[in-house]
C-alpha cells in the first residue's frame, strides 16, 4: 500500500469514528440491547470506534515506517 | 486498629513512595532549562506511554467519570469518545513539532507558534489563555485529592489538610526535579490507576449484582433513560445532542493543545516513541469502561453521596471493604489527581516563564530556572486557595477549560502547516474566537443548538484566521523555507 493511500485511509476511519460516536451518526446507535460482553450497547459500539483506531494506527505506522526506512537507504 | 487509621497508614506509605521516586528522579537530569523543561529530550516509550495516559487520565476521569455515569448516565461516554479521536492526529503533528523544536531550540507551543508568527503580543496571548485555563485545572485536581482523603478517613483528615499534604509534595519533586519526575512518578501512578480502576470496576457490579449483565439488565428495567446517549443533564433533564456532540468535538480539538500534553512532543526521545505512544493510547482510554461501570453501580444502591463526584469513595465506604483495598483504592485516585496536577504546575511556570516574562525581560539560564520555581509554588498556592470553596462539578470545570485551550488549535496547525498563513491574521482568529467563546459562556441562552461556546469560538476563530492572513501580504520565503523544507 501507498503512503498516500494509508494516509486517507486513516483519515477516512478517524472521520468515520467521529461521525458515528456523535450526532447524527450515533442515533440509530443510542440504545440498549443487545448487550455487548455485558454492556449497553452505545457504550461498547463507541468503546470499538475506539479500539479499532489501535489497529487503523498500527497499520498506518507500518506503511510509514517502510517509506521512512526506504528513504534513508 | 480503626478502618481509618489503617487506610491513613496506607496513603501514607504511598505518598513517600511518589515522593522518593520523584525525587531521585531529578538526579538523572541536567541542570539546564531544557532539562527542567523537556528533561533532556529523553523519554523512552514506557515512560512515555505512562506520562501521556496518566496526565490525560486525572481526578476528571477517575471521579468525575463515575460521577457522570451515576448522576447522568449515558452523557459520560462523551468522555470515552472523544480521546483517541483528538490524539490519534498528533501520530503527524506530534514529530513535526519535535522537529521543529530540535531545529530552533523550542520548548513550549508557544515559541514554536511565534517562531512562525514573531509577536510579543501573540506570545503574552497564548501564556495568559493558558494560564487562564490552567489554574480552574489544578484546582480540580487538589480538590479532588481533598475530597478522596476526606471520604476515606471518615472526616478524620479533611479537605484542606488532605489537598495540603498532597500537593504540597507534588510542589516539592516538581520544584527539586522538573520535567524528569514529572516522567517517573507518572510512570509508577499510571500503573497503579490501571489495575486499580479494572479491578474495583469489574468487583463492584459482581459483588452487588451478581456481574455486569445482571447490572445492566436492572438498570433498564428500571432506568432505562440512563443508559441512552446523549443521556441526562445535571437536573435529570434529558441531555441534548448538541450539546453532546460538541462536547466530544471540544475536546478532540483541545486535547493535544494542553501545553503540558503538547510539550511532549519536546521531551519524547526519537519520533518512533511518540509514534507507539499515540498507536497505543486508546488502549489507555478504554480505562474508563471500568471507571463508568463503578459509577453505574451506584445507580440502583440505596441511599447516595452528597454530591455525584463522591460516588466513588461512597460506594467503596459502602459496600464494606477491607481497610486495605480501601487504601489502595484512595492512593489510585490520588494518583489520578497528582500525576496531572504536577504535570499542569509544572507546565504552567514553563509557559509563563519562557512565552510570558522572558518576552520582555532578558533572564539568564538560571534565573529562568528559579523563577519557574517560583511560579510552581504560587500557581500551587493559587489553585490551593481556589480549591477550599469549589462548588461547581469537577467534569463541568474541566469542559469550560477546554474550551479556552482549544482556540490555540487553529495557531499551532497553521504555524506547521498553512504556508499562507500571517501574523496578523493568527492574532485576529485568536481574539475573535476567544472574545466569541467567552461571550457564549456568560450568555449559554443564546448559543445554537446547545453548542459548546469553544466550538462556537472555533466556528468564528478559522474563517477569521483565513480571510484577515488572505488579507495581508505571505510572510517571507526565507522565513517560510524555516518551517517548511
Amino acid at each position: 500500500m501507498s503512503l498516500r493511500t494509508a494516509r486517507i485511509l486513516t483519515s477516512i476511519y478517524l472521520a468515520l469514528a467521529l461521525f458515528f460516536v456523535t450526532w447524527p451518526g450515533l442515533k440509530p446507535f443510542a440504545r440498549v440491547e443487545p448487550l455487548v460482553l455485558g454492556l449497553p450497547f452505545s457504550m461498547a459500539w463507541i468503546a470499538g470506534w475506539i479500539a479499532g483506531s489501535v489497529f487503523v494506527l498500527y497499520g498506518l505506522d507500518r506503511v510509514e515506517r517502510r517509506y521512512r526506512d526506504g528513504e534513508d537507504s | 486498629m480503626q478502618q481509618w487509621v489503617v487506610v491513613s497508614i496506607i496513603i501514607g506509605a504511598y505518598l513517600a513512595l511518589t515522593l522518593s521516586i520523584g525525587l531521585l528522579a531529578g538526579r538523572k537530569s541536567s541542570d539546564s532549562v531544557t532539562g527542567y523543561v523537556a528533561a533532556d529530550r529523553s523519554f523512552g516509550l514506557l515512560v512515555m506511554y505512562f506520562v501521556t495516559g496518566a496526565s490525560v487520565f486525572s481526578a476528571f476521569a477517575f471521579l468525575g467519570g463515575p460521577g457522570w455515569a451515576y448522576s447522568r448516565g449515558a452523557a459520560a461516554f462523551y468522555i470515552l469518545a472523544y480521546g483517541a479521536l483528538g490524539m490519534a492526529p498528533f501520530y503527524w503533528v506530534g514529530p513535526r513539532a519535535a522537529a521543529l523544536g530540535r531545529k530552533f531550540g523550542y520548548v513550549t507551543q508557544a515559541q514554536l507558534v511565534v517562531g512562525r508568527f514573531p509577536s510579543r503580543t501573540l506570545s503574552a496571548l497564548i501564556a495568559g489563555l493558558s494560564l487562564i485555563a490552567f489554574v480552574p485545572y489544578i484546582t480540580l485536581q487538589m480538590r479532588g485529592a481533598g475530597i478522596v482523603i476526606e471520604a476515606v478517613t471518615d472526616g478524620n483528615v479533611p479537605i484542606w489538610l488532605g489537598s495540603l499534604v498532597a500537593y504540597g509534595i507534588v510542589v516539592l519533586y516538581v520544584l527539586a526535579s522538573g520535567a524528569m519526575a514529572v516522567g517517573w512518578t507518572n510512570t509508577f501512578q499510571g500503573v497503579f490507576m490501571v489495575i486499580i480502576a479494572w479491578s474495583l470496576g469489574l468487583y463492584l457490579p459482581y459483588r452487588l449484582y451478581g456481574g455486569v449483565t445482571p447490572m445492566f439488565e436492572q438498570i433498564m428495567d428500571v432506568r432505562p433513560e440512563m443508559l441512552v446517549p446523549p443521556g441526562l443533564t445535571a437536573t435529570g433533564e434529558p441531555w441534548s445532542w448538541g450539546a453532546y456532540s460538541t462536547f466530544i468535538i471540544i475536546s478532540a480539538v483541545g486535547l493535544m493543545m494542553w501545553p503540558h500534553l503538547f510539550m511532549k512532543a519536546f521531551t519524547a526521545k526519537d519520533d518512533d516513541t511518540m509514534r507507539r505512544t499515540v498507536i497505543l493510547f486508546p488502549t489507555f482510554q478504554l480505562f474508563l469502561i471500568p471507571v463508568f461501570l463503578i459509577g453505574f453501580s451506584g445507580i440502583l444502591f440505596s441511599g447516595g453521596p452528597s454530591s455525584a463526584d463522591f460516588i466513588l469513595p461512597y460506594m467503596i465506604l459502602e459496600t464494606g471493604l477491607p481497610a486495605v483495598v480501601v487504601g489502595l483504592f484512595c492512593a489510585g485516585a490520588l494518583s489520578a489527581s497528582m500525576s496531572t496536577g504536577d504535570a499542569l504546575l509544572h507546565a504552567s511556570a514553563s509557559v509563563v516563564v519562557e512565552d510570558g516574562v522572558t518576552q520582555f525581560v532578558k533572564l539568564d539560564d538560571r534565573q529562568r530556572r528559579l523563577l519557574m520555581r517560583i511560579l510552581v509554588l504560587l500557581t500551587g498556592t493559587t489553585a490551593y486557595y481556589f480549591a477550599q470553596d469549589a462548588e461547581s462539578s469537577l467534569v463541568l470545570l474541566l469542559a469550560t477549560a477546554y474550551g479556552v485551550i482549544s482556540q490555540l488549535a487553529p495557531p499551532v496547525i497553521s504555524a506547521m502547516y498553512w504556508r499562507r498563513a500571517t501574523t496578523t491574521g493568527v492574532l485576529a482568529g485568536l481574539l475573535a474566537g476567544t472574545a466569541t467563546s467567552v461571550f457564549f459562556y456568560f450568555n449559554p441562552d443564546l448559543r445554537p443548538f446547545d453548542m459548546h461556546e469553544g466550538v462556537l469560538g472555533l466556528i468564528v476563530h478559522v474563517p477569521v484566521l483565513i480571510s484577515v492572513s488572505l488579507m495581508t501580504p505571505i510572510q517571507n520565503e526565507k522565513h517560510l523555507e524555516g518551517f517548511f523544507s
